[in-house]
Formats: C-alpha cells, sequence, structure tokens
C-alpha cells in the first residue's frame, strides 16, 4: 500500500518535472553552443540616464544598461560640448547594470542641461534637465524639515478627518452606509491616483525594458493579493480575539491609506529635492486638504465601536507617518524604479481596502449595495477627491 | 508545522524584498571601493575617481591613425619621365569600406577609406606633371576618385562607378590648377560616402615653387557616429582633440605652411582661428599673393587654402575653430612654438 502511494507521487512528480526537462531541452536547441538558429538581426544597444544629481562643481549621472546587449560607456557631454569625466566603478555595463558617471562641471543653478552619454559604437543618449538644483545631501535639519513637512501633509489632516468620528457616531444607518461608502469613492480615486503616478514616473525615468505598465499591473495586483490574503486573516483573528471587526476594517484602511501618504512623501521630497521649492508648496497645501478626507475614511468604520482614543490616534499614526518616510526617502535617496513599486503596492493596498469596505456595507445589510446612500457615497467621495486634487 | 514554514517563508520573502530594494534605492554604493585615480578637468582643477576615467583629452596615446604621422606626410608618387618630357606620377589607391577604427578613445567607427586612412593619403605634384592613379576598389559598394581640378569629362570619376570587390579604374589627367583640392568619393549617396572617410587632398606646386617652409596638412572633418545627420565629433585630421594633447612643435622665426581643406558634412559652415599670430591667407591656393592677412577664415564645404605664418615668440599657441562648438567636440589643437637654434645663435654671436 504504502509503496504504491510513494510511486504514484514519483509518477505526479515525474509529471510535473518531465515539461520542464522539455522547456530546458527547447533552450540549450535555441541558445546553446552551436546554435544559430535565431542568429540573426542586429541588437541594437540601449542605455538610460535614470538620475541626475547636481552637486558641488559635478554633474552626476546613474545610467543603467536596459538594451540586450553588454555596453561600455565611453564618453560624457554636457549640453552636447565633449567633457572629460569619471565611470565608477567602471564603464562596462551588463545587461541591467547601472554606473555613476561623475562629470566635473561648473553648472549654474535653475538653468536648464542636457547630459549626454556616448557608448562604444558612437551612439549618444541624452537627457534634459529643466532647472539645475543642488541635491540634497543629509543632514539633520533637512531631516527634521521633510519630518515636518511629512506631519502637515500627513499626520495632522489625518488627525483632523478623525474629528468628524462624534459626528458619524451620531447619524442614522443609511447615513452611515453613505460615508462608508463615501470612503470607498476617496479610496478608488487615491489608487487611481496612485496609479496614474506610477506610470506618468515609470514613463519619464525608466527604460522601455522595464515594461512600466505591467510592471504596475504585477505590482498592483500581488500588493492587492497580499494585503487581502492577510487581511482576511486578521480580520477572522478579530472576531475571536478582543480586537473588533471595525479596528481591524480600520487598521486595514489605514495601511492602506499609509501606503499611498508613502507615496505622497516620495513626491514632496522629490520635488524638493528637484528644486521647485514653489511647486512643492503648493504640492503640501494641496494633500493637506487632499489628506483631511483620508481622516473620515478612517473614523467611518470606527464609529462603530467603543470610542477608543488611544487606538484612533494610533490608526491616524499608521495613515499620516509614512509621509515622513516617504519624504526622506524621495528626497535623499530618490530612485525611480523604487517610487514605482512603492506607489503601485499602495494602489493594490487601496483596492483591498475598498474590497473590504463594500463587503463590510453588504454585512451590515445593504445586500446589493445598489441603496440611494451607497450610490450617492460613492459619488460623493470621488467627487470631492477630484475637487481637493485640483489645488494638488 | 505548517505555520512555522509559511513563518519562515514570509520571513524569507520580506528578507528578500529588503535587500532587493535597498539595491534599488542604492545601485552603486553596494560594490568595492578600489583605489583612487585622478584626472584634470577642461577647466584645470584635479579630480579623483575609484573608477575609469572617460577623457578624450588625455588618454588617448595610442590610436590606430596617427594624425601627426599624417600632418607631414606627402605622396609624390612613382616618378618616372614620359617620352614628351613630361614627369609621370603614378599612385595606387585602394577604397575599402569595412574597417572598423578608434576615432575617439573607447568610439568604434566603420570608416571608409583611400588607402586605409582618414583622411587618405594626401597626393603631391608639380603643375603639368601627369597623374596616374590606378585605383582598387575592395569595398562592397560602388566608390570612385573624383578630384576636383582641371581634367577630361571622363577622368571626374562621377559617371564610371567603380565595383566592389576588386574593381578597377584608372584616372589619368594632367595637374593643375596650383593649389590645395579635395578628392573624394563621387558615388550616391554622395554625404553617406564622403561623411564615412572617402577623401583626401591633393595638392599642385607652382612650377617655381613656394618658398620653403615647414607644412603640413589638415582636413578639418567631423564624425557622425550616430548617423543622425548631425556631428558627434569634430577635428583636424579626424581624431578629436589630437593635437590638443599631442601638440605640433614648431620653432619661431620659421615660415609654417598649412595646406587647410574643409571636408565638415551637415554644418554649412568650419572656420579656423590661430592664437597670437596672423596669417597670410591663400584662397584655394591658387593665386601665389595672399587675398588676407587675419587670424579667421570662415570655410564652407570643401572650400580650402593654404595659410602661412611664423611666431615670433616661443610658447603655446592654440588654433581652432571659432565656432566654439567645433572646438568644444574636438577640433582644437596647439602649436608649441620653441626658440629656433639658428636664432639663439645669432643672439650668441651679437652679445
Amino acid at each position: 500500500m504504502e509503496l504504491s502511494n510513494n510511486s504514484s507521487k514519483g509518477k505526479i512528480i515525474a509529471s510535473g518535472v518531465i515539461p520542464f526537462g522539455f522547456l530546458i531541452l527547447l533552450m540549450v536547441y535555441i541558445f546553446g553552443p552551436g546554435a544559430d538558429l535565431l542568429d540573426f538581426g542586429i541588437p541594437l544597444p540601449e542605455i538610460t540616464i535614470e538620475k541626475v544629481d547636481f552637486i558641488d562643481s559635478e554633474i552626476q549621472a546613474t545610467v543603467r544598461n536596459t538594451g540586450p546587449i553588454p555596453v561600455e560607456v565611453v564618453m560624457a557631454d554636457v549640453n552636447d560640448r565633449i567633457q572629460p569625466a569619471a565611470v565608477e566603478p567602471d564603464g562596462y555595463l551588463e545587461r541591467y547594470e547601472t554606473t555613476l558617471v561623475r562629470i566635473p562641471f561648473e553648472w549654474n543653478a535653475a538653468e536648464p542641461y542636457i547630459i549626454g552619454i556616448t557608448i562604444e559604437d558612437g551612439t549618444r543618449f541624452e537627457k534634459e534637465i529643466e532647472a539645475a538644483a543642488p541635491a540634497l545631501e543629509f543632514n539633520l535639519d533637512l531631516a527634521i524639515f521633510f519630518a515636518i513637512i511629512g506631519t502637515y501633509v500627513g499626520i495632522i489632516p489625518v488627525m483632523i478627518g478623525l474629528l468628524w468620528l462624534p459626528f458619524i457616531k451620531r447619524i442614522s444607518k443609511q447615513k452611515y452606509h453613505f460615508f462608508l461608502a463615501l470612503t470607498a469613492g476617496l479610496l478608488f480615486f487615491l489608487a487611481i491616483d496612485s496609479m496614474e503616478e506610477a506610470l506618468d514616473i515609470s514613463d519619464e525615468n525608466l527604460a522601455g525594458s522595464f515594461n512600466g505598465t505591467l510592471l504596475v499591473a504585477t505590482v498592483v495586483v500581488l500588493s492587492f493579493l497580499a494585503l487581502y490574503y492577510s487581511g482576511n486573516k486578521l480580520v477572522t483573528k478579530a472576531d475571536s480575539s478582543k480586537l473588533a471587526k471595525p479596528v481591524a476594517i480600520a487598521l486595514m484602511i489605514s495601511i492602506g491609506i499609509g501606503l499611498h501618504n508613502f507615496g505622497e512623501g516620495l513626491a514632496i521630497g522629490a520635488s524638493v529635492g528637484m528644486g521647485s521649492i514653489a511647486f512643492s508648496t503648493f504640492l503640501i497645501v494641496g494633500f493637506a486638504l487632499h489628506n483631511t478626507t483620508e481622516g473620515i475614511a478612517i473614523a467611518a468604520p470606527m464609529s462603530r465601536g467603543r470610542l477608543m482614543i488611544g487606538k484612533l490616534i494610533a490608526l491616524g499614526l499608521i495613515a499620516g507617518s509614512p509621509a515622513i518616510f516617504g519624504a526622506w526617502i524621495g528626497g535623499f535617496a530618490y530612485s525611480p524604479f523604487s517610487s514605482v513599486v512603492f506607489l503601485a503596492v499602495g494602489a493594490g493596498a487601496i483596492f483591498q481596502v475598498i474590497l473590504v469596505l463594500l463587503k463590510w456595507i453588504k454585512d451590515e445589510g445593504d445586500k446589493t449595495l445598489s441603496s440611494a446612500a451607497v450610490i450617492c457615497g460613492f459619488a460623493v467621495g470621488m467627487s470631492i477627491m477630484y475637487l481637493t486634487s485640483i489645488f494638488v | 508545522m505548517i505555520k512555522s514554514r509559511s513563518q519562515i517563508m514570509i520571513t524569507s520573502l520580506v528578507v528578500i524584498v529588503f535587500v532587493s530594494t535597498l539595491y534599488v534605492i542604492f545601485p552603486e554604493s553596494i560594490s568595492a571601493q578600489s583605489e583612487e585615480t585622478t584626472f584634470v578637468t577642461h577647466s584645470g582643477s584635479v579630480v579623483k575617481t575609484t573608477g575609469e576615467i572617460l577623457d578624450p583629452l588625455y588618454t588617448s596615446a595610442t590610436m590606430e591613425f596617427d594624425p601627426m604621422e599624417y600632418l607631414r606626410e606627402f605622396n609624390y608618387g612613382q616618378v618616372s619621365k614620359l617620352p614628351n618630357g613630361k614627369t609621370l606620377r603614378e599612385f595606387t589607391i585602394i577604397a575599402e569600406d569595412d574597417k572598423i577604427m578608434e576615432v575617439s578613445p573607447g568610439v568604434f567607427y566603420n570608416a571608409w577609406t583611400f588607402n586605409g586612412t582618414v583622411p587618405g593619403p594626401t597626393i603631391r605634384a608639380t603643375e603639368g606633371d601627369i597623374v596616374k592613379i590606378n585605383f582598387i576598389n575592395n569595398g562592397s559598394k560602388e566608390h570612385t576618385m573624383h578630384f576636383h581640378g582641371i581634367h577630361p569629362a571622363e577622368m571626374d570619376g562621377v559617371f564610371e562607378p567603380v565595383g566592389g570587390g576588386g574593381g578597377q579604374f584608372v584616372y589619368e589627367f594632367e595637374a593643375g590648377p596650383v593649389g590645395v583640392h579635395p578628392y573624394h568619393c563621387h558615388v550616391m549617396p554622395l554625404e553617406e560616402h564622403i561623411v564615412h572617410g572617402l577623401y583626401g587632398v591633393f595638392i599642385v606646386d607652382p612650377k617655381e615653387s613656394r618658398p620653403p617652409a615647414d607644412e603640413m596638412v589638415m582636413v578639418l572633418n567631423g564624425l557622425d557616429t550616430d548617423f543622425d545627420t548631425e556631428n558627434n565629433f569634430y577635428a583636424a585630421n579626424t581624431i578629436p582633440f589630437y593635437y590638443q594633447h599631442h601638440p605640433i612643435q614648431i620653432q619661431t622665426d620659421e615660415l609654417i605652411r598649412v595646406y587647410v581643406v574643409n571636408m565638415v558634412e551637415f554644418d554649412p559652415i568650419n572656420n579656423l582661428h590661430l592664437h597670437g599670430n596672423l596669417y597670410k591667407y591663400y584662397p584655394t591656393g591658387t593665386d601665389l599673393v595672399p587675398s588676407f592677412y587675419t587670424d579667421m577664415i570662415t570655410l564652407s564645404q570643401t572650400e580650402r587654402g593654404i595659410m602661412e605664418f611664423e611666431y615670433m615668440f616661443p610658447g603655446k599657441y592654440l588654433f581652432h575653430a571659432h565656432k566654439v562648438e567645433f572646438s568644444e567636440k574636438g577640433w582644437i589643437g596647439i602649436f608649441l612654438v620653441s626658440e629656433n637654434p639658428e636664432n639663439s645663435q645669432e643672439i650668441d654671436y651679437g652679445t
């Protein structure tokens, strides 16, 4: 009995492995030594200048090989004029490898520059910088400055939003559904906003070989699935423990909003880093107005439990404080790839929260999610976000 | 059991995500540091680096093509006397179009060449000599040699394309008029055949030769290495910045004669500015009396002339395009003027 069981297990494993064997054979046949089946066409080298930093008497360009073949970085220019430069650690780049090109250059603040990099076959790639501004170097003052901005943008508005809790607590079930749907509408807008931002960054800064759109889609879905799984675990746990279900849902909303605010922090930090200070002042006011609504999103589910001030503040911090971390990373260590990933994770998290909210409204009695309160709530939520987004 | 396994999985997943995030955020800092080297910028400051130096100015010690050798190399051909008393000069020129040449440190370009170099050999004859060129095309495309000057139509190198893979043609004509002229391939698409490097200089000396001088040839050219109909590099004699880090050595009170030919394509003009001096300029070299005394001449496509000057004071003097874009992309050089030993002897006698 046991023996036959073992052999059938072996059969299952074999039947799972055999197709892989054939796949490997196919790869060996196509790419293996002596196989010139696919040896046609000319692969074109490609590099992408992902980042340009202006530091003291020097311009630094981060260059990535985003083409199908290895390349060698051999020359640098500023505004199409050849400059002596250094490349660290070296100019030879395998696929996806990055290197740092240091160009000593007395640049002028606020002037536009085009940075060009030439590779060994004479092809020149360039990146245009609208206005040169000194790269932010980490120091305590600046870190505190970013923390204060993050607090203004993230924590304070969310806390203000939470002050609607006593109001939401006293209203009828219909109106309560309205507010829950409103929250879902707000969040839906934020998710789309995050994805748009992620796609913009990938279009502007990432090479085609990263498949920016698909990268965003994949990360959104993965983040959604991960949080969906762990969120359900959290809610079932909440049923059996003293952690109330409204708190569990509010916690998930906070985490989703937190990830979103992290993305907003990145945007603020990066725009300060790129020298568009006026733009970021505007951005800060816009985000602050905008994020007050996020407080409502957390307050809405919490209003059905006991009033728990401590937990509420904790949730506000979970939702708001990532803006500080975002601003630090955006300002001091900006990387377009990680920004795209963070924003997409945020979008996935928010979609998950929307699903949880709608489920909760269903559980609360509105089985078809088609009551006037829910429909209006969702619509008003989207509209509020759109109107406040005009300020950003 | 299952719980702990999933915990391990989640933990390892978190670690992987964290480490790869670090890599994405700080791509360049996670790598070993090596020892430092230094280089000097255009403005003279010294910069240290742990990496490699990208500098067409100071690193190109060896090049396949030696602009210093080309500068003063004149080919007079295989000389014989014809029955009618005229001098026959025979040359063999081989065209190729498959050569990959390092044109600037690390930059490789498919140059099309006459006798293996860009520019091709400088062909020199005296007015009235018979020039005979055995042209062999070892390229893969059709090529010709078209000389600027006076010759019969069938020697013009336009309507007689010479096939690749060993095609042959003999160009024969009487050298004239006196001056400095370009020769180049004249197969369509013409711009492509010229910018790839199929050109050179043809000098016709007057029967009564010019005064002795330190003579040199400068072909002002450009290289469009990424084929976007804009030059990526400019130079005198092909290699960008070459004469800047290998100054041309001359002496005070010695007549310098430069045969200048502008072969730059895409840009409508080029020019030549000399520092600390002025030159006598003979447009096309056809007249023995200079037309200008200046330090700046503008040249259109294939426009050329002879420049003559002497330096009074020793030292380093720049010469470059005063279309400064061109000089910042390689068309710049230095005359290193040393005291003429004969001069110092005279001074010795005097004191």
